[in-house]
């Protein structure tokens, strides 16, 4: 057996333990390590690597943003910036038609902005939007659906812990990668709010609307919701006009959130306990993924697979774009069963070479942000996919009235705003990459 | 006996998880202190950015993130595929578990050995950072702290799961 077909033999072999259950990072671990054994004929290699690969990848600057953005997120559920946000959002759409639903969208996408995790903005909008949306009389499966929808924003909109990943994997600019991410997420809010607009017009529901508040009292509902701005501001500006490193300003992000959270009286010891350690179970994730797609992705350059897979796409002479389109299917194929950031981790080192060969008519660099955008919004659908969609899961463990089913139906108009957007901003790169140039024209 | 083992994992992966924690506090201090300092350098009153901030902070997290691996393990925190789980047969899921649990206790003992060696190189070639000039071998020393207790837990995981594929009793949430 070649190298080329060990390395092509690996992938079934992956799925299959993965299938079975296997922890994904435990499976590309075992995969990587009887990989390399195979092409080399020993595990002294493998062997001598892991006394400084654990350590040197546990340790790397690039990697110590995550755990810090992890634990900003979950200082912003403490933060009591969820309900400030929603009365904020509620006062300026609450008096339309299914403007309660849209208010949960925009509080969404302003949580997104101090939080970088879909789980952690879906949960903590869920407590606070769920039961007002029951109030006034909204179906379950729009207001679950609207919801699981909403907490995509926390990755779609900056900062978005799967951008960083794909930032070091694809070895492109953090910074420029989360401005180049703030119109598309404007873009998803606004795609949503339309979505809830169609549905309350289309079918006859029960759904209350609040009386117009008055613009006296919608300029202090905003007012109230500075520390947000704030601290997205400081986070996403400082890093891009390169005042602090981005490790820098997820910490500043985790002192704002932190800070915001003991204001408001939110904090005690036992919530910093619970923060801490839901921080504790999702980095240790994060990185043994990151150490096993390491372990796998040692392998495969062994066989020098990404190497000959790109020339051969190459060579092959297939239409860019036709390439793309069947990329983003599988993403969004895999993402039906898959988690995010091991798709990412799994797929990133290789499709990316295989990728920017091909020639779309821009720069490498502006070819790196915008393929960047569009994975990160098709690896988001599958967060609101059946049959596994963690956002639905959550949303809908919340409510205990609506079956699962509804809300795997109340998701839908959601993913098909989302599939319009991904076809809209593939079609159109200016409109993603539009800011950075923007900016870079205007700072350099 | 088994109680006693649950209860000594759960304290141990819990007290890992929050030294973590505090280390992950610390880091988030100490930066903000240091972009401070930085800031106040143009005023010249004395004050600067923490010397090798970057090196401290590396350090601070690879403890961290090994310090926080028991409760993960512990948690059934990995991330999975349990797509199929529901149309595998009962036993079946129960043996996979073990399976997994002891694949994970291999991969943990793996690290943590081989980390232990590495600290060994690093302490005889005195190796330290670039400008902090820590010792190197402490920081994985630190590091092992973790990695160990990531083996013990994983091991205490491989009981549990051989125990409820023993009684088949269903697999509840972990207590």
């Amino acid at each position: 057996m070649s190298n080329i077909d060990l390395a092509l033999w690996s992938f079934p072999i992956l799925l299959i333990l993965i299938f079975l259950r296997a922890p994904i990072a435990l499976a590309m671990l075992a995969v990587g390590f009887a990989g390399t054994y195979m092409v080399t004929g020993t595990t002294m290699m493998t062997l001598n690597q892991m006394k400084t690969l654990t350590y040197g990848t546990f340790s790397n600057y690039s990697f110590s943003i995550i755990p810090l953005f992890l634990l900003m997120g979950q200082f912003a559920t403490l933060s009591g910036m969820s309900a400030a946000l929603f009365r904020a959002a509620e006062s300026f759409l609450g008096h339309r038609k299914g403007g309660v639903a849209m208010s949960a969208i925009g509080a969404c996408a302003g949580f997104g902005a101090i939080c970088g995790s879909s789980l952690a903005t879906a949960a903590t909008m869920g407590q606070v939007a769920l039961p007002e949306l029951k109030r006034y009389g909204y179906p379950g499966s729009l207001s679950t659906g609207a919801l699981a929808a909403g907490g995509t924003l926390g990755i779609l909109i900056p900062p978005s812990v799967i951008l960083v990943i794909y930032a070091i994997l694809a070895e492109q600019n953090i910074e420029k990668l989360f401005v180049a991410a703030l119109i598309p997420g404007i873009l998803a809010a606004l795609g949503y709010v339309l979505a809830i607009s169609i549905w309350v017009r289309v079918s006859p529901n029960s759904a209350a609307v609040k009386p117009r508040v008055p613009w006296g009292e919608r300029m202090v509902a905003l007012l109230s919701v500075w520390p947000v701005l704030t601290i997205f501001l400081l986070v996403v500006g400082g890093i891009y006009l390169g005042v602090f490193t981005p490790t820098e300003a997820a910490a500043v992000g985790a002192a704002g959130t932190g800070g915001a959270a003991l204001a408001s009286g939110q904090m005690s010891w036992a919530k910093l306990v619970q923060a801490i350690l839901a921080t504790a179970s999702a980095s240790a994730m994060i990185y043994l993924i990151i150490l096993g797609a390491g372990f796998y992705n040692n392998f495969l350059a062994l066989t020098q697979l990404p190497q000959t897979a790109s020339v051969w796409v190459a060579e092959q002479g297939f239409s860019p774009w036709l390439v793309l389109a069947a990329v983003l299917v599988m993403y969004l194929v895999f993402g039906c069963i898959m988690d995010s950031l091991s798709m990412v981790l799994l797929t990133v080192p290789i499709i990316f070479p295989i990728m920017v060969v091909l020639d779309f008519g821009m720069s490498a660099n502006d070819f790196g942000l915008w393929f960047g955008i569009l994975v990160l919004i098709v690896v988001e659908v599958g967060l609101i996919t059946p049959p596994v969609g963690m956002n639905l899961f959550i949303i809908n463990s919340m409510d205990k009235d609506t079956p699962i089913g509804q809300t795997y139906k109340g998701a839908l108009p959601f993913v098909l705003t989302d599939m319009i957007r991904v076809v809209i901003l593939a079609s159109f790169p200016a409109i993603t990459l539009w800011l950075v140039w923007f900016i870079d024209a205007w700072v350099g | 006996m088994y109680s006693a083992l649950s209860m000594i994992a759960r304290a141990l992966a819990q007290g890992m998880a929050l030294t973590g924690g505090i280390i992950l506090l610390l880091v988030v201090g100490m930066t903000f202190l240091s972009i401070i300092g930085r800031v106040l350098v143009p005023l010249d009153i004395g004050l600067g950015p923490i010397r090798g901030i970057y090196d401290i902070t590396e350090i601070g997290i690879a403890a961290a993130i090994f310090a926080f691996l028991p409760w993960c393990q512990l948690q059934r925190g990995h991330a999975t595929v349990d797509l199929f789980k529901p149309a595998f047969p009962n036993v079946m899921n129960r043996v996979i578990d073990v399976i997994m649990d002891a694949g994970m206790l291999t991969a943990a003992a793996l690290i943590a050995w081989r980390l232990f060696l590495g600290m060994q190189d690093k302490l005889r070639y005195g190796e330290t950072t670039l400008i902090a000039q820590l010792p190197v071998w402490q920081g994985y020393a630190a590091a092992l702290v973790g990695a160990v207790v990531f083996a013990l837990v994983a091991a205490f995981c491989v009981i549990r799961s051989l125990r409820a594929l023993a009684r088949s009793e269903s697999l509840g949430e972990p207590q």
